[in-house]
């Protein structure tokens, strides 16, 4: 290999390394709690029904796809009209955390309060989920469950997926 | 010397008929990588979802190549606009480019029906089609700016 090229190919690497780092370090936080969420969905220590009595209990996408097979709990959406439009868990119910007050007492009248429900949003750095989820727990939701990777990681899963992209 | 150096800096010999496109080439591609990359730094989730939609990487690295590949294309865009090391952030916009054709040829044998995720996440939706031919377009571009960088290199 001639001088020229060596040196092209170490500039490369240099420019590829230095954005993987500003990549890296830029959103260290996020990609440290999607790593750890991966870890969470494989742990078979949370088992749905050991959520604490008032906050919802963060879920993985093992145990979310074992509900929603059971069809043992109600999915809701947490995102906007718009997001849900374009893609969202086939059968989830969309309820923007927005609208959660003025749309209440209908959601009421379609979901027990006897029945679990799975909120979700956009992934890790998407708090809605966990908003919504503290609004159903205070209208008295006796089980409710955060799913932390949210729509992008059950699409990303394979799983069943309604709306726009498919 | 000063007349090499700024005829360095903008792509060609002050003397050479073909002083001004390939500036002006190099300037436009890494404007367009620039904004690329900076309006998708801030929304990992929105990006890691429109890579997650070609259905090719595993989770983390769908987070992963979010992460990285904004920055790659900023980067990259900085440095061909400040013309300085041209052919290394050339030559990666080259292989960057080339892996996202390959991942739209694949999303068309596939099938798949989603947004390529070039650029604004959540915008209007932009077919692998449009995307695959604007990827050659960019690519073309790119070739021509490496060949003339090299052959000025040499002269």
């Amino acid at each position: 290999m001639n001088l020229p090229d060596r040196r092209l190919i170490i500039e490369m690497a240099c420019i590829f390394l230095m954005a993987v780092v500003l990549g890296i370090t830029w959103n260290q936080r996020l990609l440290y709690t999607v790593w750890q969420g991966g870890a969470i969905s494989a742990a078979p220590a949370q088992v749905p029904g050991t959520a604490p009595a008032d906050t919802p209990l963060p879920l993985g996408l093992l145990q979310v796809k074992e509900l929603y097979d059971r069809r043992e709990a109600v999915f809701v959406d947490a995102r906007d009209g718009a997001a849900f439009a374009a893609g969202h868990m086939k059968g989830a119910l969309s309820l923007p955390v927005g609208e959660a007050q003025g749309e209440g007492a209908r959601f009421r009248e379609r979901v027990p309060l006897s029945m679990p429900v799975v909120v979700y949003c956009n992934g890790y750095d998407c708090h809605d989920s966990m908003e919504l989820g503290m609004i159903l727990r205070s209208w008295g939701y006796g089980t409710v469950y955060v799913f932390e990777g949210g729509y992008p990681e059950w699409r990303d899963a394979g799983y069943q997926t309604a709306g726009g992209v498919e | 010397m000063a007349r090499r150096r700024l005829s360095d800096r903008w792509g060609g010999r002050v003397t050479d008929r073909w002083k001004y496109p390939p500036a002006l080439l190099r300037l436009a591609l890494g404007g367009v990588f620039l904004y690329a990359g900076a309006v998708k730094i801030g929304d990992l989730s929105g990006f890691a979802g429109d890579i997650a939609a070609y259905r090719l990487l595993p989770h983390f690295g769908n987070y992963l190549a979010a992460a990285v590949i904004p920055w790659l294309e900023a980067l990259c865009g900085v440095l061909l606009i400040t013309g300085w090391r041209v052919r290394g952030a050339a030559s990666l916009i080259m292989a960057l480019t080339l892996v996202f054709m390959a991942a739209l040829a694949s999303v068309l044998v596939r099938g798949l029906d989603i947004d390529c995720g070039c650029f604004r996440h959540g915008g209007a939706k932009t077919s692998a089609w449009t995307a695959l031919g604007r990827d050659s377009l960019l690519l073309a571009a790119t070739i021509v700016l490496l060949r003339k960088t090299t052959n000025q290199q040499k002269t």
